[in-house]
């Protein structure tokens, strides 16, 4: 016998036990404002969340962003990226990169949906949007409209099964990498991003 | 007509402080029972159900459920053997047709003696004095395996003169744990030492239990270290039975 | 170091307890991860109905296992990726190996996975000329340490920042030896440096998964550093290991199950990351691995369904019963001398060790129940290791003076009057011991108890004596 079936046999045979599927689990009910739910628990997670009026906003603020950090003003965009297509001469003397993010860049990502529940971002992996984009940089600025901000992580998948075929990778960001290994105290940036800002856009 | 309660002494009240017993049948009386003690009880059977000598358990449970079954309830003074009759007896005589619904209806009239004055019968305080400066040691089977928790403290809150501190982790075991304190002595001590500098710095001058077991084994750790703390059962100083505390001289 | 075996566990316990780095360190896991879990599940609200709902959800997975996996291999494949099973530790390396051969690779990034542990794969790779790198942070120090993990989810806890900087300057030979290592940030971000580069030369990666979806056919991650992810996606072949155990029925599920298990382990709402793993990169893609395998480990799982230890098949390995276990919290991981140590390791070791090389793992115990209080999947912890001491006692595995005595006392137990008359010896004899001082310093029997205690001496005539002659 295959080891497969040798193992579900044994499975199969020793069962005794018959417990009934559970009902569908109900999650704390979402707090009234989403937005603010989902901003105040990803700042809870060490992530910096702005609130910006429109799309159009996203070159000055990234450029913000990076002088703050006193980051060189350079930002990494995926082939493909929605990006592209900004008016960037808003942030003079920042320049756009393509290439693959190292360990000390930054790079702007646009998330489809977050989690209010936890502040969390969730990145499927697509033509736009490399699964390692998300671990490579020392930064990521990550873009997200607020309509796309569901109260729990269950409604995602839900979306996800929706829009079709499910990607290779599903990627569920909640602040910044970090670590408690060394003398159970917290170090940020243990191989992901040292920092996250979330870009909240106020759009229909 | 009064309700009638079986004492289930326990081995270790028996042997070593039967003052314990008699301070829970005054206690009992107080609560507006009739008290008997079926001479036919011994153990309750953890150290061979602890040890998976089922067989030997399953055997004293039997002899346990024969001596105290035709009573209205069963009262220990000790939240390990209360444990015992209320969760493990229905469990180890689960496949003896003759024992199992006994079983079960003996766990269910089976009660810890503080929680059985307090929840069962609705007593609120006790008439005793007692000037000490005393903390309160959760055995983790009174805590765990009997839920009780606030009902010593609303008893000690009425004896005169006593004042009451809590520990910081009243939660954590103190390391007795029967067999487990012969078997790994350096472990248990080290538990033990753990509770006793927690007592020691509640400021308290005793330190009171509901099961004999970790008060024995506390008070044996602190007499061979030389710590002074009188260590005592709760049914004694609700019962306002004094004399000397466990190890004290007499 | 090297590993200690179950059966020293009372040699390694008597010289943990005198460790002092170690206490410091078992200290820190209380106040970080018992009282985070508590803080959590306050903020959370209804922590009672979530585990409930979580072992509903793993009871369900468990007494549908077959289908389950057989749902979740089906999907797996019609996605492009290959689903192995292995019915021991020997065929699960065989497996791995054999693909890391057929790709060509050598270089194998790890994330951290306690299946690895249990099947003792890195030593096996080694052997086999191939360079494995751990890259979870504590497993990686520990790796260079040639220690094995000494917590589920915090395998270098016991390490001082003053250790792992020793271990760093002899490990890094290749950077400036004057070089500060004094802070905690400075080591992270050498470790962060110096496995971006393992990362990228990778040419496979091993992760274990702490679900299995059975619907969409997903293997799900948790990690904080974002190690997990970079070994998934930066090599051409990627490897998953994992027990068949850990499937549900559909993320539905798994996301109950997350909100338990971060919680419990170390008092996160979430994770930094949580990774949904589905299949291979297709052409639309624009990174991750070419190759997906995932292997599925049976090892003596399958073995306890139907038996009173069933239940611990649902561990989710947070760890939480480690964190409150007064046994674990004194002699640390590494007294246990397996790959599983605390309560878990108390249920599951004697199944994967046996019940004889295990006995220390079950019986040393109080049986004072915090870890089932706090399992998030309500694992009656105390239940199963009683089970193994019955059948350890049933099998005539146990001490031979420990089943005498038992005996002996059970023969008296049995028949009240004996009893009677030997518990008021006892009582009289020792009370006469006692004398004035009102103890008894030493017997020469119950050497157990005189090592570290007095005995409280009785009070004389026993209860049942007093009873029956009073007034």
């Amino acid at each position: 016998m295959s080891a497969r079936d040798e193992i579900l046999s044994a499975i199969r045979t020793r069962r005794v036990k018959n417990a009934p599927r559970p009902a569908r689990y109900a999650p704390p009910p979402p707090e009234s404002d989403l937005v603010k739910q989902f901003a105040d628990r990803a700042r809870r997670t060490a992530a910096e969340v702005q609130i910006l009026n429109d799309l159009s906003d996203v070159p000055a603020a990234v450029a913000d962003i990076l002088r703050g950090k006193n980051m060189e003003a350079a930002i990494h965009l995926p082939p493909h990226s929605p990006f592209a297509a900004l008016d960037w001469k808003t942030a003079p003397g920042l320049s756009l990169e393509s290439k693959s993010p190292g360990p000390d860049d930054a790079a702007l990502a646009l998330v489809p949906f977050g989690i209010a529940e936890t502040g969390t971002l969730v990145n499927p992996a697509r033509d736009s949007a490399p699964a390692s984009w998300h671990f490579r940089p020392g930064l990521e600025i990550a873009v997200i409209h607020t309509r796309d901000i569901l109260p729990h992580m269950e409604n995602v998948f839900a979306r996800i099964k929706q829009s079709g075929a499910l990607p290779h990778t599903i990627n569920f960001v909640s602040g910044p990498s970090r670590t408690g290994d060394i003398e159970q105290t917290l170090e940020l940036g243990a191989h992901g991003p040292k920092a996250l800002a979330i870009l909240i856009v106020e759009e229909a | 007509m009064k309700p009638r309660v079986g004492l289930f002494v326990t081995c270790l009240v028996d042997l070593v402080r039967p003052q314990v017993g008699f301070a829970a049948v005054k206690l009992i009386e107080l609560a507006g029972c009739d008290i008997e003690v079926p001479a036919t009880q011994t153990c309750c059977g953890q150290p061979a159900w602890n040890s998976g000598a089922d067989k030997h358990a399953a055997d004293i449970a039997r002899q346990v459920v024969d001596a105290f079954e035709s009573f209205d309830y069963v009262v220990a003074p000790s939240g390990s053997c209360a444990g015992m009759l209320r969760i493990h007896y229905p469990e180890l005589l689960k496949n003896d047709d003759a024992y199992a619904t006994r079983a079960r209806s003996l766990a269910a009239k089976s009660h810890e003696l503080i929680s059985f004055l307090v929840r069962v019968r609705g007593m609120k305080d006790v008439a005793a004095r007692s000037n000490v400066r005393a903390c309160y040691h959760d055995s983790c089977s009174s805590l765990r395996e009997n839920g009780v928790k606030t009902e010593p403290r609303t008893l000690l809150a009425s004896v005169n003169g006593l004042e009451l501190s809590e520990l910081k982790e009243p939660e954590v075991c103190c390391g007795f744990g029967g067999l487990f304190s012969v078997k790994y002595p350096e472990i248990s001590e080290r538990l033990a030492n753990d509770k006793i500098a927690d007592a020691q710095a509640t400021g308290a001058d005793t330190l009171l239990g509901a099961d004999l077991g970790c008060l024995l084994h506390l008070a044996g750790c602190m007499e061979k270290q030389g710590k002074a703390m009188k260590v005592r059962h709760v049914a004694e100083v609700l019962a306002d039975i004094h004399g000397p505390a466990l190890g004290e001289p007499r | 170091m090297t590993a200690s075996t179950p059966q020293e566990f009372p040699a390694e316990a008597h010289a943990a307890l005198s460790d002092e780095t170690l206490k410091v360190a078992l200290r820190r896991l209380k106040t970080h991860f018992a009282l985070g879990r508590q803080l959590a599940f306050t903020r959370y609200g209804d922590m009672e109905a979530l585990r409930e709902q979580g072992r509903a959800i793993r009871d369900y997975a468990l007494s549908r296992l077959d289908s389950l996996l057989e749902s979740f291999e089906r999907q797996v494949k019609s996605r492009g990726g290959q689903v192995h099973w292995a019915r021991d530790a020997k065929e699960a390396r065989d497996i791995i190996l054999k693909i890391l051969r057929e790709t060509g690779a050598k270089t194998v990034t790890k994330g951290k996975s306690m299946v690895s542990e249990e099947i003792a794969l890195n030593p096996f790779l080694e052997a086999n000329g191939m360079h494995p790198v751990e890259t979870d942070l504590g497993e990686y120090i520990i790796q260079l340490r040639k220690e094995p993990p000494s917590h589920i989810i915090a395998p270098a806890f016991h390490l001082s920042k003053e250790q792992v900087a020793e271990t760093f300057r002899e490990s890094h030979t290749e950077l400036d030896p004057r070089r500060s290592l004094e802070e905690r940030t400075t080591l992270v971000l050498e470790a962060r440096r110096m496995l971006r580069a393992q990362f990228e030369a990778a040419d496979a990666g091993i992760t274990g998964a702490n679900f299995l979806s059975a619907e969409e056919g997903a293997a799900v991650i948790v990690t904080n550093e974002g190690n997990g992810d970079l070994t998934r996606l930066l090599p051409k072949t990627h490897i998953v290991l994992t027990g068949i155990e850990k499937v549900v029925a559909d993320l539905d599920d798994v996301s109950v199950l997350l909100r338990l298990l971060t919680r419990s382990a170390t008092g996160q709402d979430i994770s930094s990351y949580v990774t949904v793993m589905l299949g291979p990169r297709n052409a639309k893609e624009a990174d991750g691995p070419e190759n997906f395998h995932i292997v599925l480990l049976d090892n003596g799982r399958s073995r306890l369904i139907g038996t009173e230890a069933e239940d611990v098949l649902r561990c989710i390995r947070c760890a939480a019963c480690l964190n409150h276990c007064p046994i674990y919290g004194a002699v640390g991981g590494h007294s246990y001398g397996a790959t599983y140590s605390g309560p878990i390791g108390a249920a599951l070791n004697p199944n994967l060790l046996g019940v004889s090389a295990a006995r220390h793992h079950t019986n040393a115990s109080t049986f004072c129940g915090r870890c089932a209080e706090v399992c998030p999947v309500k694992i009656p912890l105390p239940k199963i290791m009683r089970y193994w001491r019955a059948r350890e006692y049933a099998s005539g595995l146990a001490p031979k003076a420990m089943t005498f005595g038992l005996g002996l006392w059970a023969f008296a137990a049995k028949r009240p009057a004996l009893y009677r008359f030997f518990s008021a010896t006892v009582a009289w004899t020792l009370r006469k011991l006692g004398g004035k001082k009102g103890h008894v310093h030493a017997l020469p029997i119950m050497n157990g108890w005189f090592a570290v205690r007095d005995f409280p001496a009785p009070q004389g005539k026993s209860f049942h004596h007093l009873w029956a002659h009073r007034k």
